[in-house]
């Protein structure tokens, strides 16, 4: 922006403000009730939702799954989506740190006197790709599941056999939730991407008596469960293997 | 005082009689030099207090120049109610102080199990208290949402270019500032909600490479959760952080109306309509 | 255009023709008091700053020791599974300072990091090296799994999936009048070789062991970095 569209602006903003009308109370009476709007909106929210109080805060807990408050959604899911281990840095201070310097500097790097955002191609490719990317990330980061909570609901062929083929399925998700599958494989949302391959189809590919014979008999580095009690074992297979 | 012209009254059903009226009370006629308008009844005097008051303070600290700059400069022509959501921003966050002061009055911070039993006693026990933390809680919220849909306005309208680029900055700054107020915020009641979420929020901090670690070990005061952790995040949450942003937002209220609010981009001024200083509308 | 080098002005108040100046005085009264008001500032201002700032910086220096703490005899801890036990990690504030540890007996067809008196049992902790969120053992699976962002560590506590930088830390246990004790915590790096205590998130592969130096709260272990 030179002297010249500096002075440009000055000129016709002071003509557009001899045009307005006075602060008060012609704003005010707009800001007033957007401030009564406010304050009626978190009295709503206050009388439908209330405070929760979880259980109280314990360090030698193993159980508990921790989230965030959903403004932090997107850093959260930042973290789950940037695995690789040396990136680890990148995603917890790299990109937050890079996205406030970009912002805090925006007026000394857009410098342009254009105001029309029509007229900001750059602008509003910005605008729509970090609107995009924090909505994405806040939606993914609030049904992140844990790997140890499978979230999966049954597939129409398993509601289709009857209640009792639905509850066998739920215990056999209980059980592979226990046992910790979401650890290496990816079960409808929950679940980590690897090492092992994504099981939300599998039962369309190998039979429960592979399933089985797979899971006490596994391929390295998948651990061998045959430990397990037969009939946990027979109903982790079962649920695999209803996963179409 | 009162040269308008006098009103014309409508008169609805049967005049009543007027209520008996002590004679001090009652009007009387003018003393000759007396000017016109001038208090003569000691109701005239009650009537006149405010105005009285306001004139002194006014007289001591010539504050009515500073309210009529605020109150009644010109906002441009085509604004309208997006420009509500800055000055939503503040009364949420007035909101969240007033609720936060008398959160205060019951909350203790102490780690070893007084802050979660003063917060569960706040929820059950205290009149409206869960109402009040609620509205704490949902405030928090509320505010979070405004602060980005008032930078996502800036944004769009080009509002923080020339000359307002520094108001952008106060702007990001108090951005910053709230979404720490609701991490530090998230630690005080201290459930296992709030506990992980500080663990792993100041654990974040500490992945940046040299001073990370001993930013770590600065907000926690040690090297693991302890004792003091919490009312470190309390102290920050509760004086340092809502003195900044207070102070911040000033800042940005005053160059707001020193520099004016943006007119819509699509609105331009043009030539045939009057010049500078002249009313219209 | 640059304006012509002027000459340069005496130093002395004398020679500028100040009033009242006496002879062979350089400082006059305007620049004497300036001065008093920014040296006055700025010691008021340090004088508050600095024992607040020292105040609040204080713990980042100060060294925090635990001792050992007994958790259990020895035939208690089986050689092929994890037996989770609490120890307290930041003393005084009850359930909030204490964490859980997963101790086994040392089984030398697992354990590839070298014996030594220090690890006959091997302890490791539930706190995940990703940020802290604390991890699960699952027997089934024979790994540890985090269930904020999805790390999974095998038997040895290495790092198997997820984006954890480096192994689970792991305590120093020892054999004490029959009781199992556990130690301060180390760090290891991918090879299993032993560090000081770091924070979660912190890779101490490479460059790593530089980039997150020890910190002065937690004793420099004796011939660790």
């Amino acid at each position: 922006m030179n002297q010249r569209e500096k002075e440009a602006y000055l000129r016709e903003y002071s003509i557009l403000k001899a045009q307005g009308k006075p602060f008060f109370p012609y704003a005010v009476a707009k800001d007033s009730l957007m401030g009564l709007l406010v304050v009626v909106v978190i009295i709503v929210l206050s009388l439908l939702f209330g405070a929760q109080l979880g259980p109280k805060a314990s360090g030698a807990t193993t159980t508990y799954v921790p989230r965030p408050d959903w403004y932090f959604f997107f850093l959260f899911q930042l973290l789950r989506v940037i695995h690789p281990p040396g990136f680890l840095g990148v995603a917890t201070i790299g990109i937050p740190t890079l996205g406030m310097i970009l912002l805090f500097l925006l007026p000394f790097y857009d410098r342009s006197a254009e105001r029309r955002i029509e007229r900001r191609p750059i602008a509003v490719a910005t605008l729509v790709f970090v609107v995009v990317a924090m909505a994405l990330l806040t939606l993914r980061g609030a049904a992140a599941g844990s790997p140890t909570a499978l979230t999966i609901s049954a597939p129409a062929a398993v509601k289709a056999a009857g209640k009792g083929a639905v509850s066998e399925f739920y215990a056999g998700r209980a059980a592979s939730s226990d046992v910790g599958c979401g650890a290496c494989h990816t079960i409808g949302t929950a679940g980590n991407p690897g090492p092992g391959p994504a099981l939300t189809h599998v039962g369309s590919r190998i039979p429960l008596a592979g399933i089985e014979r797979t899971l006490v008999n596994p391929t390295a580095p998948m651990p061998s469960f045959k430990g397990l009690p037969p009939k946990e074992l027979t109903a982790i297979a079962t649920f695999i293997s209803d996963l179409k | 005082m009162s040269e308008a012209p006098p009103r014309p009254r409508r008169r609805r059903g049967p005049r009543l009689p007027k209520p008996p009226v002590p004679p001090a009370f009652l009007p009387r006629p003018l003393p000759p030099g007396t000017q016109r308008g001038a208090p003569r009844t000691a109701l005239d005097h009650a009537a006149e207090s405010g105005k009285v008051v306001v004139d002194w303070i006014d007289e001591r600290t010539q504050l009515s120049g500073v309210t009529r700059w605020v109150m009644f400069r010109k906002v441009p022509r085509g604004t309208n109610w997006f420009y509500t959501l800055g000055s939503a921003t503040m009364f949420a966050f007035l909101a969240q102080a007033v609720t936060g002061v008398f959160l205060a009055m019951y909350y203790r911070p102490d780690a070893s199990g007084g802050a979660y039993e003063s917060v569960r006693y706040i929820s059950t026990s205290v009149f409206l208290g869960n109402f009040v933390r609620g509205m704490h809680k949902w405030g928090a919220t509320v505010m979070v949402v405004l602060v980005f849909l008032h930078m996502a306005r800036t944004f769009v309208w080009g509002a923080y270019k020339y000359p307002r680029e520094l108001n952008w900055v106060i702007g990001v700054t108090l951005l910053i500032l709230t979404m720490i107020m609701g991490f530090t915020g998230y630690l005080l009641p201290f459930d296992e909600r709030s506990y992980w979420a500080t663990i792993v929020g100041v654990n974040i901090n500490g992945t940046g490479p040299v001073i990370g670690p001993y930013l770590s070990d600065f907000l926690r005061g040690g090297p693991e959760f302890n004792a003091t952790t919490l009312s470190r995040f309390y102290a920050i949450h509760m004086l340092i952080l809502p003195g900044a942003i207070a102070g911040l937002i000033l800042a940005h209220l005053y160059l707001v109306t020193k520099l004016g609010t943006t007119a819509p981009p699509w609105v331009k001024a043009t030539p045939e309509e009057p010049a500078l200083g002249e009313e219209t509308a | 255009m640059a304006p012509a080098r002027r000459p340069k002005k005496s130093q002395y108040t004398l020679d500028r023709g100040m009033p009242g100046a006496f002879e062979g005085e350089t400082v006059s009264r305007r620049r004497f008091m300036t001065g008093t008001v920014h040296g006055a500032g700025m010691l008021m201002t340090a004088g508050m700053v600095i024992p607040a700032v020292g105040f609040a910086l204080g713990p980042v220096f100060k060294n925090v020791t635990l001792g050992w703490q007994t958790v259990g005899t020895p035939d208690m801890f089986p050689e092929d599974n994890y037996l989770p036990v609490v120890i307290t990690i930041a003393p005084g504030i009850g359930e909030a300072g204490k964490s859980t540890v997963y101790v086994r007996k040392r089984n030398p067809k697992v354990d590839t990091q070298p014996a030594s008196a220090s690890n006959q049992w091997v302890a490791i902790t539930s706190r995940c090296s990703h940020l802290g969120c604390s991890v699960l053992w699952v027997q089934a699976a024979e790994h540890f799994i985090c269930p904020c962002h999805g790390s999974v560590f095998d038997v040895e506590g290495v790092r198997t999936a997820g984006p954890a930088p480096r192994p689970l830390d792991r305590f120093y246990t020892r054999l004490h009048d029959g009781f199992v004790q556990v130690g301060p915590r180390y760090s290891v790096n991918t090879e299993l070789r032993a560090f000081s205590p770091r924070d979660p998130g912190e890779p101490l592969d490479g460059i790593g062991q530089y980039a997150y130096p020890s910190r002065p709260t937690v004793r420099k272990l004796p011939g660790h970095v």
